[in-house]
């Protein structure tokens, strides 16, 4: 096991660098420049010149790499453009709100999706397998905004069982921090949701389908014991990909439920930067990003050793 | 494992770089009566606000974003300050000025008593240093300076001004917004971006990602604020935001779904606030390339299209239209609207130019303002029996400054705001060569009618050469004017003191909560 740690580490900081390139590149490759941006339409060159050769875009991209390279390295991820802030303290900043975003909606999902896709699978075409059906077409299918705006208009509006729109700290007031939480993670919840059931379905499904679990009822193996024994286990292993794709994904923002619920999570940071070309912070948090990315696998790929003893080898 | 692509329009407004309200996103919501069944925001001792966009940073001589503006606003002071009403300056930290006979040199001389939230008291230094930090740091507003040749400060409570040239607009130059904020000499500069030491009604407490809290402050040279405080929320969806409002998470937005502003002027839940404002949304051909190089090409554009429609699809009913810059209520406007909606006109104007067979115009906008994309669909279908072919070309700002500024387009739509003085309007967008002039308009005419008001000091005199400019810009189709937005903002009843200006300007000081 730690063999297999210590090996994706290795492979996790050639994929960083890798990624640190790609990221540098592409960001100064996109049209658009971050000073005009900065000064919005009136200014004069002087200025422009003066603001240029502050944020260091005077000097030749090799070596604004390398300078970025050799202070990320330390944990320096530079300074905003924007805000005149460091990077790492707006990403910070940041993290709590998408950090309870990410877990609240992929806990709302696999309450969803556990029960409803099982249920389905366990009786396939009957009233549950079309309701299951029918939800995860509409989760996969409904835009988030438009989900987000409906449940706000509801829930928020007509009934005013939530706030509509913003985040509050744990910190300052834990019941106010679970009731921001509920629309914007029900929001991604729905969708994830959908996804995961469908591959519950399909994976519990095959599992029920597999030669040891007709062995195992041949012997006359209770169907309860068939279903946690044999069935269960080899169904999560999927599952488990699956949920982690989707927490890697809700880890790096979702962009547009942050932006509907005003939640002030990594993905509104990463879309400010993009608008304002604002380079170091957008580095910052791709890189942060694609480690987040490494980080859940890593954790799947251990995970997998944990529940299929054949894959440790 | 990838989603669909982001919407837009729901993106936009987050990141203002040009002096913005903005409307947010363009989907059309229809909310019925929401009723709010939260806690109740009246008689709370602070105030609550939503705003749509995250102040970038809050050094008032940094950044350019609306959404700092308006907290700012009510943290800083500048010398003079626009009059609610007209727009006019009067004293602000300044509480009089004097000129020379040769219009050179400006002394303005300080209120007594004045203290900054950290408790120092205000003197001429802190102007110099101030302006100073503008100009020689070459700030993003040191353009406004450009005739100033000196700041010093003789005595405690005097600031002199020298310029270069007469600049009859000196005081809206240095107090038209607060991004010409007065901070006190010394301060540690790298504080600014997050904290702020100003003379104004509120001091900053914070300032995160989610929120800005300013409270009262003590010492403020004028009344006393009646509200304890003022706390910022940033809500960017529109409907959010009103629904926020509506069940009383805020008492304050100016973030109002543009769909919804004329039901909302019958809604008792809401106050209205709808009035016209200081901008202007305009269309400019690139007179660099043929055939818009032509003013009779772009006088045939001018009077194919129908401003009243365009105005009707982008903003609603917030919105007037106009042939010229400056809106109705100022005293610098000018009643001339030479073009009428007339297709015909407009082909025998096209021929008499010898522009035979079709045109094609790219015309370039942006997401950032989805009223532009909306525009600029109206404008096609207007331009097309012209035998124009108007092919949109929708960019991120970024994307469409960088366009802008390389000359790479036939066409564009964008607006200019926060105006005060008519050289905000006209001088550098139409000068030749001048900083803004990015469609490449030259008339010499025109060039001697804005050098002449720029160094006019009798107002009437400057009135009547700007109005000839103005007439010489329209009639050479220099850039199409479309409309004035009005300022639209929303609060709950029962607020009083509160007013919604033409300069956008938000300004919380007078205000009262509902006992």
């Amino acid at each position: 096991m730690t063999g297999i740690a210590l090996r994706r580490v290795l492979q996790a900081v050639v994929v960083l660098l890798g990624v640190s390139v790609v990221v540098f590149a592409l960001v100064h490759l996109v049209p658009g420049d971050p000073v005009r941006l900065a000064l919005g339409t009136r200014f004069d060159q002087a200025t422009y010149e003066a603001l240029r050769e502050r944020a260091g875009l005077d000097q030749p991209l090799l070596v604004q790499y390398a300078q970025w390279v050799s202070s990320a390295v330390t944990g320096d991820l530079g300074v905003s453009f924007r805000s005149g802030e460091p990077v790492t303290l707006l990403i910070l900043e940041r993290l709590p709100a998408t950090l309870s975003l990410a877990f609240a909606s992929i806990l709302v999902a696999l309450l969803i999706a556990v029960p409803l896709g099982t249920a389905s699978a366990l009786r396939p075409r009957s009233l549950v397998d079309g309701v299951s059906t029918v939800f995860s077409q509409i989760g996969i299918s409904v835009p988030e905004f438009w989900m987000g705006i409906m449940l706000i208009l509801v829930f928020a509006g007509a009934l005013g069982w939530f706030p509509p729109a913003g985040y509050v700290a744990f910190g300052d007031d834990p019941l106010g921090w679970a009731r921001s939480l509920v629309l914007p993670a029900v929001t991604t919840g729905l969708v994830s949701g959908s996804v995961l059931t469908r591959f519950t379905r399909s994976s519990v499904l095959e599992a029920l389908g597999a030669e040891h679990v007709r062995t195992a009822r041949a012997k006359g193996l209770p169907a309860r014991a068939v279903f946690r024994w044999h069935v269960l286990r080899n169904a999560l292993l999927p599952l488990v990909t699956v949920t982690g794709v989707q927490m890697a994904y809700l880890l790096s923002g979702v962009v547009v439920v942050e932006i509907v619920f005003a939640w002030p999570g990594l993905g509104q940071l990463a879309l400010q930067s993009v608008q304002a070309r604002d380079y170091p912070v957008l580095q910052g948090a791709v890189l942060l990003f694609a480690l987040v990315f490494l980080v859940v696998n890593l954790v799947v790929d251990l995970l997998y050793t944990k529940l299929d003893p054949r894959i440790s080898a | 494992m990838r989603r669909r692509t982001v919407l837009t329009g729901l993106a936009a407004a987050s990141s203002v770089p040009l002096v913005a309200a903005c409307s947010g996103g363009g989907e059309p919501v229809d909310t019925g009566e929401g009723q709010g069944g939260g806690a109740a925001g009246g008689g709370a001792g602070a105030l609550v606000v939503a705003i749509s966009a995250q102040p970038d940073q809050l050094d008032p001589h940094r950044t350019t974003a609306y959404a700092s503006f308006q907290v700012l606003e009510n943290v800083y002071d500048t010398l003079v300050v626009p009059a609610a009403d007209d727009l006019t300056m009067e004293p602000s930290l300044a509480e009089s000025w004097e000129t020379s006979e040769d219009q050179l040199t400006w002394t303005f001389t300080l209120r007594e008593g004045v203290t900054f939230h950290s408790g120092k008291e205000l003197t001429a230094e802190d102007v110099v240093f101030s302006y100073r930090r503008i100009i020689d740091q070459e700030l993003a507003n040191s353009y406004r300076f450009a005739t100033v040749a000196d700041v010093a400060a003789p005595d405690e409570r005097t600031v002199v001004v020298t310029l270069s040239s007469p600049t009859p607009n000196l005081l809206s130059q240095v107090g038209g917004f607060k991004g010409m904020a007065v901070l006190p000499s010394g301060v540690d500069e790298s504080t600014l971006t997050t904290q702020a030491d100003g003379t104004g009604p509120f001091r900053l407490d914070g300032f995160s990602a989610s929120e800005v809290t300013l409270s009262a402050f003590d010492g403020y040279w004028g009344e006393a604020p009646t509200v304890t405080g003022v706390t910022y929320q940033f809500i960017t969806e529109p409907a959010a935001a009103l629904t926020a409002l509506q069940s009383d998470q805020v008492q304050w937005t100016d973030n109002v779904p543009p769909q919804q502003v004329a039901s909302l002027a019958d809604d008792d839940t809401v106050e209205l606030g709808n009035v016209p404002s200081v901008d202007y949304w305009y269309l400019a051909m690139n007179c660099r390339t043929a055939p818009f190089d032509d003013p009779a090409v772009r006088r045939a554009v001018a009077t194919a299209i129908d401003r009243a429609a365009i105005t009707e699809a982008a903003k609603f009913d917030a919105a007037a239209p106009n042939q010229t810059a400056i809106p109705e209520d100022s005293f610098w406007y000018l009643d001339y609207a030479p073009y009428e909606a007339d297709v015909d006109a407009a082909r025998a104007l096209l021929e008499g130019a010898g522009v035979s067979g079709p045109v094609t115009m790219g015309l370039m906008v942006t997401s950032e303002y989805p009223e532009t994309v909306t525009a600029a669909q109206v404008i096609a279908n207007q331009l097309e029996p012209l035998g124009i072919t108007v092919e949109i070309q929708t960019e991120d700002f970024a994307t469409w400054l960088d366009r802008q500024s390389q000359g790479d387009f036939d066409a564009f739509m964008l607006g200019w705001l926060g105006n005060i003085d008519p050289f905000d309007f006209y001088d550098s967008q139409h000068r030749t060569d001048a900083s803004n002039n990015y469609h490449g308009y030259s008339n010499p005419v025109t060039d001697d009618l804005l050098e002449r008001a720029a160094t006019e000091s009798d107002q009437d005199a400057r009135k009547d050469l700007y109005d000839q400019a103005a007439r010489q810009i329209v009639d050479d189709a220099s850039y199409v004017y479309l409309y004035n937005p009005n300022t639209v903002q929303a609060w709950k009843p029962g607020i009083t003191g509160y007013e919604a200006r033409a300069d956008k300007a938000v300004n919380f000081e007078t205000v009262q909560l509902p006992s």
